[in-house]
């Protein structure tokens, strides 16, 4: 143990010596602050009243008006003001009266048509036609109860709408786990660097003079590159604490991620074993990693989806079983990665 | 003449045969047997994904839903909103005897029921914010379940009363204010291409074919698997982009006769000119489909023909997509070229290279050159996978020139591979960041041009860009890559590759590799190229205004990202933070090469250089800043049509000439005296230079404060 020790405090010494988890702790920090900038962007677009009361005024004319203006009554966003003729409707949106025009007219099928015309590319187009969407499913609601009968199976009536923060599920759902998962990545790449650079260097050889066995020094890389992931994640879950976002089932969490950290570190040694240098190392490591991560995400019950069911209190049986199944399948596969590289060596 | 111009062709053909010769011999290596099977294993580990993934696919357990079952919904199996919550990933059914709300459910839901049907619904949420997201994804939720409902309907007229067709269109007035993106002479030029693309359709206004590109591009984001009019036309207007995607493009070609029909039917009043156009929801029967994933469009469950769920605002979200698809070869590229360039550095490889005749640059060069050939390969590749054409190729050519750039100086500056792999991330996260977030607002705003990817979005569009905007996008990076690449020249040299010294000294010596020297009693070497031709006592100066002048793109990159990052807090923190954080950049880029002179004996130690460098360094930053500032004027000048770049100038019309000058000179007196106190500061040590630039960052965030209060 003493000598795995030894290799370990080493690793981290060189790594404080050059500051770069320091880089590595502002790379976190900026992808925390950019995603937030980025959903906020995307919000403001898909949803642009959740950020002001954005009102839109719309001119509309035609037989079936009366029945949009009762429509708009019920949509906070959308105001509907009647005109005579489509051309007068027309002469409103040409004169920067109104956003939009509408002309609604029955149609001899028993429908209702409605032609829209909102302005071409301009900054607010974006929000204007998504007011007008709400303002048209809400009138699409109203005609679809009056004609009920008609249907075999009548919709469901909608639950009113309630307040809420747009940004509340991206923060469990994306911004804890690209958080949590960031370091594993992160410790991975260590390992890969490490092992390359002794081979590199040369400076393995001389490790093998030293007293300790080459499962040692890989156990050593390994432990120095696994100890400092989880204390990174913390310090993101409790800054989202401080920041008023509570994160349940922290220690679970933890366990995850280091049991995730353990099986990473665990294929980025034996890649870093077996590749000829460097180059082709990093390489090799980014499309496992890709392939590895991609594939648990993409399965249900995935990592991801389990810290984010972890952090927003949604926990059952099934995540606790994820987690064991991946503490599990860390241990078998350093496990058995070590055990490789005790057989083969390093980079021969 | 003849014979100085002869010499000058000889000695670059002797030049390029060397970097070629170079070039050769770096792709030979990267491309030797051994690497051969690396790129096998590489292929192996995709072939095991792919077959994990399908076994997924073909047992149903594969989702990409991130936010699947986060909230749970107590709701008894009977009640028909069960079905509602059972297809909505976000919500998992509780049955309602179990549920407790606050600990086993954040929902509880009841139904009022009568012999028709359902009558009403009673959501009883938990009282977080938690339950208020839950109550609003259920309401998503019956939403949809509402839409896929009516789809099943066979009373097609009962079930989608409201047909909707949406139709964009200038102002009479604004077309002739011309105030927006490229509304005038870009919409021109679009529908000139289109037209030619669909010629039989030339009688009825090509304005009509331009935005309806536009808006079926956009539309193809959001309905994944509906197939209505409008996508289909986009399909064949981008010139098969979003067929390439899913392969069906017979299906896609059925629904675009009937899009084209629509269009006839409707498109008699298309008198308006300009902008305007039809994008008919009309008669797709879901036969198409887009297999671009419907990230973010599930809860408009847009199913149906030209109902208003089908609606969908104008976001180029495939187009986006397909952007991001460029930038990924670019990360794997960077980290091959980052390790090349430091293999060389690690025991002295690289010396016998820096004996030969060649000269660094020609080393560098030829080194670079395969990693630049494969990057315009891959590139252009994607393009014609994705169905773009020459100038995403084009303009994806300076963000992989400032990928390789930042990484060449990245390489050059750290001390071992993990070192190198930390500033490779960075760059590779602060590159991705800064090419792909503008691209989002592509449509919303023309300040989105500041990233070369929001012109491959255009073209992906199929939408014209002019000269000067494909200038103003691309300038900026492709300078940003010289600069870079002249960093790390510098110290191309053999004692400072094959030396271990920290990051940020490396980065000073790089700085006072381009600084001559100033200042009695100080060791000079002999000029070379353009500085020999100024005159020995202002080289000294010149150089300094013109090294802080080169920080400019980069003192921009940096405010935008403070911007960016800051953007999250509230105004009355994020404000004077902001204020204080541009001082300080911009104050840092004046002064960190005064430091570096002064520290590596460049500059005489004394207070008259110190003034002196202070007031150059001010110089430069004010013309290199006023330059860019007629650039953007110019450049925005296209886009805004002097709407907002004039703005703030018609605010001064009313003052004296005096008063005007006194404006515009204003920065000019900041700059050199900030400058010149952190130079001073600068000559002594390192804590009067730090001390020296809190100050000088302290009297700039004044001046700041100053300027935004007079502005209002």
């Amino acid at each position: 143990m003493g000598s795995r020790l030894t290799v370990a405090r080493r690793e981290i010494a060189g790594l404080r010596a050059e500051k770069t988890i320091l880089l590595a702790i502002g790379i976190q920090l900026f992808i925390a602050a950019f995603s937030s900038f980025l959903v906020v962007g995307l919000v403001s677009m898909y949803d642009p009243g959740a950020l002001d009361g954005a009102e839109v005024e719309v001119a509309a004319a035609g037989d079936a008006v009366a029945d949009l203006e009762h429509a708009a009554a019920e949509v906070p966003g959308a105001s509907v003001t009647r005109y005579e003729d489509p051309a007068a409707a027309r002469a409103a949106f040409d004169r920067n009266a109104a956003d939009a025009t509408a002309i609604a007219t029955r149609d001899e099928g028993g429908g209702v048509s409605v032609a829209v015309t909102a302005p071409d590319a301009t900054v607010e187009t974006t929000v204007i036609v998504v007011q007008l969407r709400d303002l048209l499913r809400t009138y699409e609601r109203i005609e679809r109860v009056e004609r009920a009968d008609s249907l075999s199976r009548p919709p469901l009536p909608v639950p009113d709408s309630t307040g809420t923060s747009p940004y509340f599920t991206f923060t469990y759902t994306v911004l804890i786990p690209v958080l949590v998962f960031l370091p594993v990545f992160i410790s991975g790449s260590l390992v890969v660097d490490s092992i390359t650079e002794e081979l590199d260097r040369g400076t393995l050889e001389l490790l093998r003079v030293a007293p300790v066995t080459i499962g040692e020094i890989v156990d050593g890389k390994a432990l120095a590159a696994v100890a400092i992931a989880p204390g990174q994640a913390l310090l993101w879950l409790l800054l989202l604490e401080l920041n008023g976002t509570p994160v349940a089932n922290v220690p679970t969490i933890l366990l995850l991620m280091t049991a995730l950290t353990t099986l990473v570190v665990g294929v980025a040694a034996g890649i870093a074993a077996a590749a000829p240098d460097r180059r082709a190392a990093q390489f090799l490591y980014s499309v496992a990693v890709l392939v590895l991560f991609g594939g648990a995400t993409a399965v249900a019950g995935g990592p991801t989806n389990a810290v984010a069911r972890l952090a927003i209190d949604s926990a059952d049986p099934a995540t606790t079983l994820t987690v064991v199944v991946y503490v599990a399948l860390a241990a078998v596969a350093y496990l058995g990665v070590r055990r490789l590289i005790t057989a083969n060596g390093i980079g021969e | 003449m003849i014979r100085r111009a002869a010499r000058r062709v000889r000695r670059v053909t002797r030049c390029s045969r060397r970097v070629g010769r170079v070039a050769r011999w770096e792709a030979s290596r990267a491309t030797g047997g051994v690497d051969r099977r690396t790129l096998l294993a590489a292929l192996a580990f995709l072939a095991v994904a792919g077959g994990v993934v399908g076994a997924g696919v073909a047992t149903d357990a594969v989702g990409l839903d991130v936010d699947r079952d986060v909230y749970r919904v107590g709701i008894d199996p009977a009640s028909p909103y069960a079905d509602a919550v059972e297809a909505e990933p976000s919500l998992t059914a509780v049955p309602a005897e179990e549920a407790t709300l606050g600990s086993t459910a954040d929902l509880i839901v009841r139904d009022g029921r009568s012999d028709g049907g359902p009558t009403g619904v009673f959501v009883r949420a938990v009282d977080t914010p938690k339950g208020e997201a839950a109550a609003a994804s259920f309401r998503e939720a019956v939403d949809a379940h509402n839409e896929r409902l009516m789809a099943a309907e066979p009373n097609e007229t009962a079930a989608f009363p409201v047909t909707v067709t949406l139709r964009y269109a200038a102002r009479g007035s604004a077309l002739a204010d011309g105030e927006t993106v490229g509304e005038g002479d870009g919409g021109d030029a679009r529908d000139g291409g289109l037209a030619a693309t669909d010629g039989d359709e030339s009688g009825d206004g090509s304005g009509r074919d331009g935005s309806e590109t536009d808006g079926g591009g956009t539309a193809g984001g959001d309905d994944s698997g509906t197939g209505d009019g409008g996508d289909d036309d986009s399909g064949d207007g981008t010139a098969g982009g979003d067929d390439s995607g899913d392969g069906d493009g017979g299906d896609d070609d059925s629904g675009d006769g009937d899009g084209g029909d629509d269009i006839d039917d409707g498109g008699g009043g298309d008198d308006d000119g300009g902008g305007g156009g039809w994008w008919p929801f009309g008669n797709g029967d879901g036969s198409g489909g887009l297999a671009v994933p419907s990230i973010g469009g599930g809860a408009f469950g847009a199913n149906s023909a030209g109902s208003p769920g089908s609606i969908t605002p104008p976001f180029p979200f495939a187009s986006l997509v397909l952007a991001f698809a460029f930038l990924v070869p670019m990360n794997f590229l960077a980290q091959a070229y980052g390790s090349s360039v430091l293999a060389e550095r690690t025991n002295r490889r690289g010396e016998p290279l820096l004996v030969t005749p060649l000269s660094p640059t020609e080393i560098v060069a030829g080194k670079t050159l395969p990693y630049v050939a494969v990057a315009v390969a891959a590139t252009a590749l994607i393009a014609i996978a994705v169905g773009g054409g020459a100038v995403s190729v084009l303009a994806v050519f300076p963000i992989a020139a400032t990928f390789l750039a930042a990484t060449f100086v990245g390489a050059v500056f750290a001390r071992s591979f993990k070192e190198l792999t930390f500033v490779t991330v960075a760059v590779s996260v602060l590159l991705t960041s800064y090419a792909f977030v503008p691209a989002i607002f592509t449509n919303v705003t023309p300040v989105a041009l500041i990233s070369p990817l929001t012109l491959v979005v255009f073209d992906l569009q199929g939408e014209a860009i002019s000269i000067g905007e494909f200038l103003f996008a691309t300038g900026p990076t492709a300078i940003a890559a010289v600069l870079l690449f002249g960093l790390g020249l510098g110290v191309y040299r053999e004692e400072d590759l094959f030396t271990q010294k920290p990051v940020a000294r490396k980065f000073l010596d790089a700085l006072v590799v381009r600084l001559s020297p100033v200042g009695e009693g100080v060791r000079e070497s002999p000029a070379t190229g353009i500085a020999a031709r100024i005159p020995r006592r202002v080289r000294g100066l010149v150089a300094v205004a013109f090294l802080t002048a080169c920080t400019i793109p980069f003192v921009f990159v940096a405010e935008l990202l403070a911007v960016a990052v800051l953007f999250a807090l509230p105004v009355t923190v994020s404000i004077p933070v902001l204020l204080v954080v541009i001082a300080f950049v911009e104050e840092l880029a004046k002064s960190v090469h005064l430091y570096a002179g002064f520290e590596r004996g460049v500059f005489a130690r004394t207070d008259r250089v110190a003034l002196a460098v202070g007031l150059a360094s001010g110089l430069g930053f004010f013309l290199a800043e006023k330059a860019t500032a007629v650039v953007q004027a110019v450049g925005l000048t296209e886009l805004y049509v002097g709407r907002a770049a004039f703005g703030s100038v018609a605010g001064v019309a009313g003052l004296s000439p005096l008063v005007l000058v006194g404006l515009f000179l204003a920065p000019l007196a900041l700059h050199g005296v900030t400058a010149s106190l952190s130079a001073v500061g600068a000559r002594r040590n390192r804590t009067t230079y730090v001390l020296a630039l809190a100050a000088a960052t302290l009297v700039h965030a004044a001046y700041n404060v100053g300027v935004v209060s007079l502005h209002g």
